[in-house]
């Protein structure tokens, strides 16, 4: 056995966790940063320069580029062993109003995905120092994904008829590039708001979900001259929403079902019938299935509306996100090292039932390897509001770098014992291949003329 | 042979010195309002009345109706002189059947007694041999386009086929042999004192719509449920989302009724049932806006995925006065009310079958005040003047026909050459039953 290899795995979590702490300021500092330049996904432009740079910074030159924005380092230890990847999330929401909000995009990180961004280099520093390198077996990948938040749908739609994209999220399209082919196991940390919750809330799962990218054609005329010779889509959208709204009794409380939508076009000028609107939806519940069936719904109610008007319809149904599946031995490695390093009263286990009712998709991940997305309680206000902003920056950037580092550590100690007991034990749904295709197979453009 | 004027004269003295029995007529049928094609106690009240003058009355046509002929001296056209002896479903009114609550909140009792009025006068000594050609008193059942669903079953039984009483008139005949038709009904509209000539109204289609869902438990399994109810909100709300596209002038109304919304609150509704009207002021106007309608009653039953039965029955055609008749008989009316009192009508929403009539021949339907309240059909309609609603009423409709019939009938003649039809009876037939169907969707 080589010195280094004598080290004990205390020492190199000591070495890990000081070399975060030592760039704690500078971490804290990129997050601040990339929170004053929010940018709607695949388009985060200078976000991905600052991660790409602060990545080579830590050591682990990225090759970027990878779905537009996205990236991918990799640090290799010196021993052999599987790849676990730590994920970072580029993208911003939209939400006007927020302190935050771009002026011109609107988008603001009301969903704290920029404190993802510091967590992700802290722990890329951490995992940089030399105790690690001759102690671990395997891959540290430090991944940075584009567009988790699954909007501006027809602008995505327009980036795939151009050939730029296939999948319409950041990680989705990553898995379809093959950028997770050589990685083993994923995970990364995201803020909470929940003031009651603990420092770490570890479990729980999130709903599946479809996207709707929905035309309603009409036909243009004189709204006050001659509304008998227009077809108005903005009341076949109307309609198509109240029809919604009457199939509600219809879900079942257990599934947590979620319909809801924007009409991001609604008609060009107030004197002339609307000839096309567009409706960008989502439809979201507990299992594929469930999903699944609430669309068909759905969609005959978007054909109800357009029937009743004698409007036109097309229908883009694009496969969203996987219910989150977290790996139940990797989230108790996680649990294991919130608790040595913050004490018992900073872990919330969630049962793997519980659903905030919203969608990842790391919950895509979560289906074709071991996947673990804890929340950092670390925010204020509420997801995607215009209040939504971190109150504790070190909690969210620095805890959860520390977290995640030491994760990797045991993970990939001794060998990579735990690591391999985890990818061994573990049953993915399907292989990455099924995932591409499935994902393929479930996207579906519906043309309907009404009346 | 006596002048056209003094024939008049004669006539409206006679009905003011005669006239009771007509008012009496009215009067009773308001004590015992029935609902169309089911108007027997009218019916026979009526008949008993039209005999009480001396006629034969040829009874039972189109289950309650009834015709009687005044012959004139010497051959010439026909005139019909109609009335109505349905009520309509009013509750609250204050003469309302405490059973069906039908009332005569549309006054058509009055048309009985003003129809009655004339006839008396036309009756008058030397009245009628001045005459050429004759009178018919044509009294109809089923002018109001109710109890739909019921209708349809004696449709389907075979025992009628169609909804209203002056189209089953003109398909067995009753209209082949008159020339020029007449009625006046009773208005709460302005002017209360007198008349309103002249005016269209719309024509309708009749529409029965059942809505088939699958019941299940509201609170325990509205999963497993598919809601009638919400199809029929769904359709209302589709056939309101299209108001903007009918044109002003096409007058189209649509007002549909629920007449079964469900068995039980806690039930998901399996079955619902609406009837409604598609009105417009022509035919093309009622058919392209039928079409929409189909449209909304189809999206219901897809957005809920549910199944909808769409009855379509031909309903009414569009009323077109004649103008040279309206002339005559508004000049009759200025006489017995003066000029400030006759108001010249416009386009009106409401339909009737007097439409269908006079889309085959020269006809009027001028309205008479005489009644009080916020509009006919509300419960607060009544008649309060029954000389006017009546008596002058009828007085107006004799004074017409001798303006026709006199001088060897050259005015009635007139009237008929220069009378343009619509259609013929056979041309009106394919029309109504080309708007005939019934059909299931899915979507």
């Amino acid at each position: 056995m080589s010195t280094a290899r004598e080290l004990n795995r205390i020492e190199v979590k000591a070495a890990v966790r000081r070399a975060i702490e030592g760039s704690a300021d500078e971490i804290i500092r990129l997050a601040r940063d990339i929170y004053e330049h929010p940018e709607p996904g695949f388009t985060e432009e200078r976000t991905a320069k600052v991660v790409a740079k602060a990545l080579a910074k830590a050591g682990v030159t990225p090759e970027t580029g990878i779905a537009i924005t996205g990236m991918k380092g990799l640090r290799t230890f010196n021993g052999q062993g599987p790849t676990v990847a730590v994920i970072g999330e580029l993208d911003a929401v939209k939400a006007p109003g927020h302190p935050s909000a771009d002026m011109t995009t609107g988008a603001a990180h009301a969903c704290g995905h920029h404190s993802q961004l510091g967590a992700l280099i802290g722990t890329a520093i951490g995992l940089g120092v030399p105790e690690v390198a001759s102690t671990l077996s395997g891959r540290a990948a430090f991944i940075a994904t584009p567009a988790e938040e699954f909007i501006d749908v027809e602008m995505r739609w327009g980036l795939r008829e151009a050939g730029r994209l296939g999948l319409l999220s950041g990680k989705q399209e990553m898995i379809r590039l093959g950028a997770f082919d050589d990685i083993d196991m994923a995970m990364m940390v995201h803020t909470s708001s929940s003031k009651s919750q603990r420092r770490f809330i570890v479990g729980g799962t999130s709903n599946a979900h479809v996207v709707h990218y929905v035309r309603f054609l009409g036909k243009a005329a004189h709204a006050g001259g001659a509304p008998h010779q227009g077809v108005n889509a903005l009341q076949a959208a109307m309609l198509a929403l109240s029809a919604i709204n009457t199939q509600r009794e219809t879900f079942e409380a257990e599934n947590q079902t979620r319909v809801h939508g924007i009409i991001t076009r609604g008609g060009v000028a107030t004197n002339a019938v609307p000839a096309e609107v567009v409706y960008e939806g989502r439809v979201r519940g507990r299992t594929m299935t469930a999903v699944d069936k609430i669309a068909a719904q759905v969609e005959d109610c978007y054909r109800a509306g357009a029937l009743a008007m004698g409007a036109s319809l097309e229908i883009v149904s694009i496969p969203g996100y996987l219910p989150l599946d977290n790996n139940k031995d990797f989230a108790s490695v996680f649990s294991k090292n919130v608790v040595t390093e913050f004490g018992e009263d900073a872990l919330t286990t969630q049962a793997d039932t519980v659903n905030a009712g919203g969608s990842t998709d790391m919950g895509d991940l979560s289906q074709i390897m071991p996947a673990l997305h804890p929340y950092v309680a670390a925010a204020e206000g509420t997801g995607h509001g215009i209040d939504y902003v971190i109150a504790d920056y070190r909690r969210a950037v620095v805890d959860s770098a520390i977290s995640m580092a030491l994760t990797v550590v045991d993970l990939l100690s001794d060998n990579a014992a735990e690591a391999r007991m985890i990818i061994d034990s573990n049953k993915p749904s399907m292989t990455r291949a099924e995932y591409v295709q499935s994902q393929a197979d479930r996207l579906r453009k519906i043309e309907y003329r009404g009346g | 042979m006596r002048s056209t004027t003094d024939l008049k004269d004669v006539v409206s003295t006679h009905i003011s010195s005669h006239g009771q029995p007509a008012i009496d007529l009215a009067t009773t049928v308001l004590g015992h309002p029935e609902t169309g094609y089911k108007e027997i106690k009218t019916s026979a009240a009526t008949a008993a009345a039209i005999r009480s003058l001396g006629l034969d009355v040829r009874e039972d046509i189109a289950v309650t109706g009834m015709t009687a002929t005044l012959q004139g001296g010497s051959p010439g056209p026909n005139i019909a002189i109609l009335a109505e002896l349905d009520a309509l479903p009013v509750p609250g009114h204050p003469n309302a059947d405490p059973e069906t609550t039908a009332a005569h909140a549309c006054a058509h009792h009055c048309q009985l007694g003003n129809m009655l009025a004339a006839a008396i006068g036309l009756q008058a000594p030397g009245v009628l041999e001045s005459l050429s050609g004759s009178v018919t008193l044509m009294v109809v059942p089923a002018e109001e386009y109710v109890e739909i669903e019921w209708r349809n079953e004696q449709r389907m039984a075979g025992r009628i086929e169609f909804l209203g009483g002056k189209p089953e008139f003109v398909r067995l005949g009753e209209l082949d042999d008159v020339d020029i038709c007449m009625m006046t009904h009773v208005t709460t509209e302005n002017p209360h004192e007198g008349f309103g000539v002249g005016g269209t109204n719309t024509g309708l289609v009749a529409k029965f719509v059942k809505y088939a869902g699958v019941k299940s438990h509201a609170g325990g399994a509205p999963h497993l449920g598919i809601n009638a109810l919400n199809a029929a909100h769904m359709a209302i709300a589709g056939i309101h989302a299209q108001r903007e596209t009918y044109k002003d002038e096409d007058m189209v109304r649509i007002h549909p009724i629920i007449t079964r919304g469900g068995s039980v609150v806690n039930a998901v509704p399996d079955d619902v049932r609406m009837e409604t009207f598609v009105r417009g002021s022509s035919i093309d106007a009622i058919r392209s806006a039928n079409e929409k309608v189909d449209r909304a009653l189809r999206a219901g039953a897809l957005a809920v995925g549910g199944t909808v039965e769409i009855t379509t029955l031909p309903g009414y055609l569009p009323l077109a006065p004649d103008e040279n008749l309206t002339s005559l008989h508004r000049a009759n009316a200025e006489a017995l009310v003066g000029s400030d009192r006759v108001h010249e009508f416009g386009r009106r929403g409401g339909s009737t079958d007097m439409g269908d009539l006079t889309q085959l021949m020269p006809g009027i339907h001028p309205y008479v005040g005489g009644a009080v309240g916020r509009s006919n059909h509300a419960e607060d309609m009544v008649v309060d003047d029954y000389n006017l609603a009546v008596l002058d009423a009828g007085k107006a409709m004799a004074m017409t026909v001798v303006d026709l019939l006199s001088n060897g009938a050259s005015e009635g003649i007139r009237v008929i050459s220069e009378h343009k039809p619509a259609m013929t009876k056979s041309e009106y037939l394919v029309l109504q039953r080309a708007f005939l169907s019934e059909r299931s969707y899915t979507e």
